[in-house]
């Protein structure tokens, strides 16, 4: 009875496509390792490609809650609390970036669990628009509290990324550009083997089961609300992290800057080109999209190089729901 | 010995009744069919059981624990499961995934999969009929293929009691066969069964009693034969002139 349609079925394996996914892998993070003996020359080009990184970390860690069919409008607050957080504790503490990076991610988390109080009863549209409202109540504090942050006007001198002692051996990364973008190079392969981890443990397999029907996930046992607390909490830490990251690095930061619109959309618009569906893909959409804009449309068009992303993001959209990355991978 | 019993079940949405003072009971190793025409509050009735719904008032006991204000989650690792009228896949992902899903955390957690959940996950594909479809993605299945997995992956979480909602609606005489078929394996796995059957086609065959509802209330209870008889089910089935006839 059983009739075999003869319908070009696509063929999924279990593991989120693995054989594309190794020898990109490998292939990419070569590239990305040689890439500073590559353009010595150039300390340009290497910068862009240390943003890139830290761009395709906060993507990643955007696509710990987007796994879970969520979308949020607003990580920027995360992303802005944990700049602030690690700015303010190094500047006026003096503690080494080493401990304020990861206290700023905890701060996040805890702003993270605030939203997830919250919002999280929410779905779809209503859950992205609560997130993208709740940016405000962080960037509002942090502008007003001129006691504690300097308000509008931002931290400056922020001391750069921290040194790594071991005996007599050690390594500034904060002095040279090839020294920073190796430290955050190494921050996005822990972060990515942390998501590939949780992406294929029993962890993933529930948070894809209560995105792809939820009502079915919690009838065969699945606790839908810690789980989607769960992801909404490891997703705040990463990009606190990201954002401690990010104020160690440029040394420099704002409200309007760490909490703008440009925070919250970009890993949004990386992992949903890439694939939100997909481990690899928001990193490989950060690692492509940003120098592409960097290096092609900033000189072409200084005020409105950032059409790209909207523009990507509608084709995207239209022509491949699942991100060219999960495209590539079933192709 | 009683699995589950429904005391006094109560469910009104604003001000609409959609059951009202519901008892019943279910032994174990029973099989009951839930008969009754559109909108008699049977699939409300399965969204009480399960969790989905809170009742108004009343109890629901499940091997003597009160179920009443429980979650979802919690009542399947109890060990009661469900199918859904309009079968709710994870589209997405493989068939063989989405039975995983269900063998995984239908017991609670366990953070990794060991190789004897695979073994399980396509023993129980087999049982449905669709291991060489075990790959692809639940969402490209057809109809009945879907139903099948919702069975197989409600079987994978255990259930002492399964919820089937109308699982053979829509089906042509030899699936419905089949399905007959199916239900008798399933019994013979330990499993009790209530199932949600409008048109009859399955639970006539396979039930060891029926209960009927119309407009919320109970209105027969017992054999097939006898509640088919019964002169309240037959109105609400084929209305009153047919009664009349009848009659005469």
């Amino acid at each position: 009875m059983i009739q075999s349609t003869s319908k070009k079925t696509v063929q999924y394996d279990d593991k989120w496509g693995i054989t594309t996914d190794k020898t990109s892998l490998f292939l990419g993070l070569l590239a990305l390792i040689t890439l500073p003996l590559l353009v010595q020359t150039n300390d340009y080009i290497l910068q862009v490609f240390t943003h890139a990184l830290l761009l395709a970390s906060l993507a990643l860690a955007w696509n710990f809650l987007g796994i879970s069919g969520s979308i949020s409008l607003g990580h920027a607050a995360f992303f802005g609390v944990g700049a602030y957080g690690s700015a303010l504790l190094s500047l006026e503490q003096g503690l080494s970036p080493w401990l304020t990076i990861p206290m700023a991610g905890l701060f996040a988390t805890g702003l993270g669990l605030m939203v997830g109080l919250i919002c999280l009863r929410l779905r779809g549209a209503y859950f992205a628009l609560a997130t993208l409202a709740f940016v405000e109540i962080p960037r509002v504090i942090t502008d007003n509290w001129d006691a504690l942050t300097r308000g509008s006007l931002g931290l400056v001198g922020i001391s750069g990324l921290p040194t790594l002692r071991m005996g007599a051996w050690h390594v500034d990364f904060g002095s040279s550009i090839t020294a920073s973008y190796y430290l955050v190079f190494a921050y996005f392969v822990i972060l990515l083997g942390l998501v590939t981890f949780v992406f294929r443990s029993n962890m993933g397999l529930a948070l894809q089961a209560i995105r792809e029907e939820e009502i079915a996930a919690e009838a065969v046992g699945i606790h839908v609300n810690r789980y989607r607390l769960l992801s909404l909490l490891m997703s705040a830490f990463f990009t606190g992290v990201s954002g401690a990251c990010y104020a160690h690095l440029v040394r420099y930061i704002e409200p309007g800057l760490v909490y703008g619109l440009h925070f919250s959309a970009v890993p949004m618009i990386f992992a949903i080109c890439g694939g939100r569906f997909t481990i690899l893909g928001p990193a490989v959409a950060a690692l492509v999209l940003y120098p592409v804009d960097q290096f092609i449309f900033h000189p072409l068009l200084p005020a409105g190089h950032e059409f790209l992303y909207g523009a990507v993001l509608i084709l995207t959209m239209l022509f491949m729901p699942n991100g060219f990355w999960g495209r590539l991978r079933n192709a | 010995m009683i699995l589950l019993q429904l005391k006094s079940l109560n469910k009104t949405f604003n001000n609409f009744c959609a059951l009202s003072d519901i008892d019943f009971s279910l032994s174990e190793g029973e099989i009951v069919g839930l008969v009754g025409p559109n909108g008699a509050g049977k699939t409300t009735l399965f969204n009480l059981i399960c969790g989905r719904y809170r009742p108004s008032s009343g109890n629901i006991l499940f091997k003597g624990i009160d179920i009443t204000n429980l979650k979802p989650h919690e009542i399947c690792r109890l060990g009661i499961s469900r199918t859904f009228q309009s079968s709710r896949p994870f589209p997405r992902m493989s068939a063989m995934q989405n039975v995983l899903v269900g063998h995984i955390f239908g017991k609670g957690f366990s953070l990794h999969a060991c190789p004897e959940d695979r073994q399980m996950a396509k023993e129980l594909l087999e049982i449905v009929g669709i291991a060489h479809k075990a790959d692809t993605p639940a969402g490209q299945l057809t109809l009945s293929e879907q139903r099948r997995l919702d069975l197989a992956r409600a079987l994978a979480t255990r259930p002492k009691l399964l919820l089937l909602d109308e699982v053979a609606a829509g089906f042509s005489p030899v699936l419905v066969k089949q399905a007959i078929q199916l239900v008798n394996r399933v019994r013979e796995r330990g499993v009790s069964l209530l199932i949600i059957d409008h048109f009859l086609n399955l639970s006539l065959k396979v039930s060891d009693r029926l209960l009927a509802l119309d407009h919320g209330e109970k209105i027969a209870e017992g054999p097939p034969h006898m509640v088919m008889r019964n002169r309240d089910v037959l109105q609400a089935y084929l209305g009153l002139r047919h009664q009349d006839e009848e009659d005469d």
